[in-house]
């Protein structure tokens, strides 16, 4: 019997907010806003590979 | 025939993909290609790099090996391979951004609605058209089984979340479930019980849980498989028949859900207007009596349709699927 993973991505992201995080070292602003503009535009990443799988 | 744009193929270099004028004729539509299974766009010992990061996967290892452009991972890029995430992200935002014109174009000029929004495919069929191949999964089912059936799983909240992401905001129209190699003969009853139907059912089940109904456009014969169909929820999905008994199909889940299609291709093909006709009649008269039937060919309409067929199957319906 195989052990089931715990899956490492989650949908509709391919870097998640939490891990940019990380990589920035101070934020002076509004944390939810730069993560909302983040994960807008890491999303057409996700879509991309995943329309690419299903679509074409 | 609308559907599928090379434009986005050419820009990455779809390995998998036949385009017309290229790799098939011109007046045809693509096709695709699946490579020999020692040649598999993913290998029988990836389960588990699949499994634990699906996304990971198919960026760092299945779209170097289907796209002529995309370098490995670890391997030198290139301009070709810069070039590719460019016009290929290009590609797909023209691609899609199109939609809304085309659309407001079939209704304009044509009065036609159009019929989906968004995709599904099952988990399993993921795994037999674009990475295992079908030949190498139907290995893995006896080789491999607890990993197939893991990996099914992992894909599921994946491919629910692409076709929530597409479905029509106003719900108008349903999600379009393209169903490929998951049943009777391609596989066993038995493996369809339990690698195909249990990781499909809660993709469904999630999607009308928000309001979506899904066209299960049931490419070939599923007719060994409606009784599992009838499980899920009244109204949940469209049935759409393409060469199985549109008949059978109806007298066992017409009562739960709206069934499409069943006017042979080929007849639109090579028949007569009055042949069509006749053919209508009879679906009609088999299945649209009571309501909760759409009038469509069997499978996606192709250049070889007669446009005078295509005339005689519109206006008899109009003319005669009245209640």
């Amino acid at each position: 019997m195989v052990k089931k993973q715990k899956p490492k991505s989650k949908p509709g992201a391919c870097i998640p907010w939490e891990q940019k995080l990380k990589e920035i070292p101070e934020i002076s602003g509004d944390e939810s806003i730069l993560q909302n503009v983040w994960e807008d535009i890491d999303a057409l990443g996700y879509m991309y590979i995943w329309q690419c799988l299903l679509s074409f | 025939m609308v559907y599928v744009w090379t434009g986005l193929t050419q820009a990455i270099g779809l390995k998998y993909y036949g385009v017309p004028g290229i790799d098939v004729p011109p007046n045809t539509g693509f096709q695709y290609k699946e490579p020999p299974p020692e040649k598999s766009f993913m290998r029988p010992d990836e389960y588990d790099p699949l499994i634990e990061n699906p996304t990971g996967y198919l960026f760092n290892i299945w779209l170097p090996r289907v796209s002529a452009e995309v370098s490995p991972i670890g391997e030198p890029t290139s301009y070709r391979n810069n070039l590719s995430f460019l016009k290929g992200g290009m590609a797909m935002m023209k691609y899609f951004t199109a939609f809304g014109t085309q659309n407001a174009l079939l209704r304009s000029e044509s009065g036609t609605v159009s019929a989906i929004s968004g995709i599904l495919k099952a988990p399993f069929d993921i795994l037999a058209d674009k990475l295992r191949g079908y030949i190498g999964l139907t290995m893995d089912l006896f080789e491999r089984p607890d990993k197939v059936l893991a990996a099914c799983e992992a894909l599921m909240p994946h491919l629910t979340h692409i076709a929530l992401s597409g479905a029509d905001p106003d719900k108008n129209v349903p999600v379009g479930f393209w169903m490929h190699r998951g049943c009777v003969p391609f596989i066993s009853h038995e493996h369809f019980n339990k690698f195909y139907w249990p990781t499909l059912k809660p993709i469904i089940q999630q999607i009308w849980a928000h309001g979506h109904q899904v066209l299960f456009y049931a490419e070939g014969d599923w007719n060994a498989h409606l009784r599992s169909f009838a499980e899920l929820p009244d109204q949940a999905i469209v049935y759409h028949v393409d060469k199985a008994d549109i008949f059978e199909a109806h007298r066992t889940i017409g009562n739960k859900f709206c069934i499409s299609g069943g006017i042979p291709n080929v007849l639109l093909g090579f028949g007569t207007p009055d042949e069509v006709r006749d053919y209508c009649r009879k679906v009609i008269d088999g299945v649209a009596k009571d309501g909760g039937y759409i009038m469509d060919a069997s499978a996606i309409i192709q250049n070889d349709a007669k446009v005078e067929n295509i005339q005689a199957m519109t206006d008899f319906t109009r003319e005669y699927g009245v209640y």
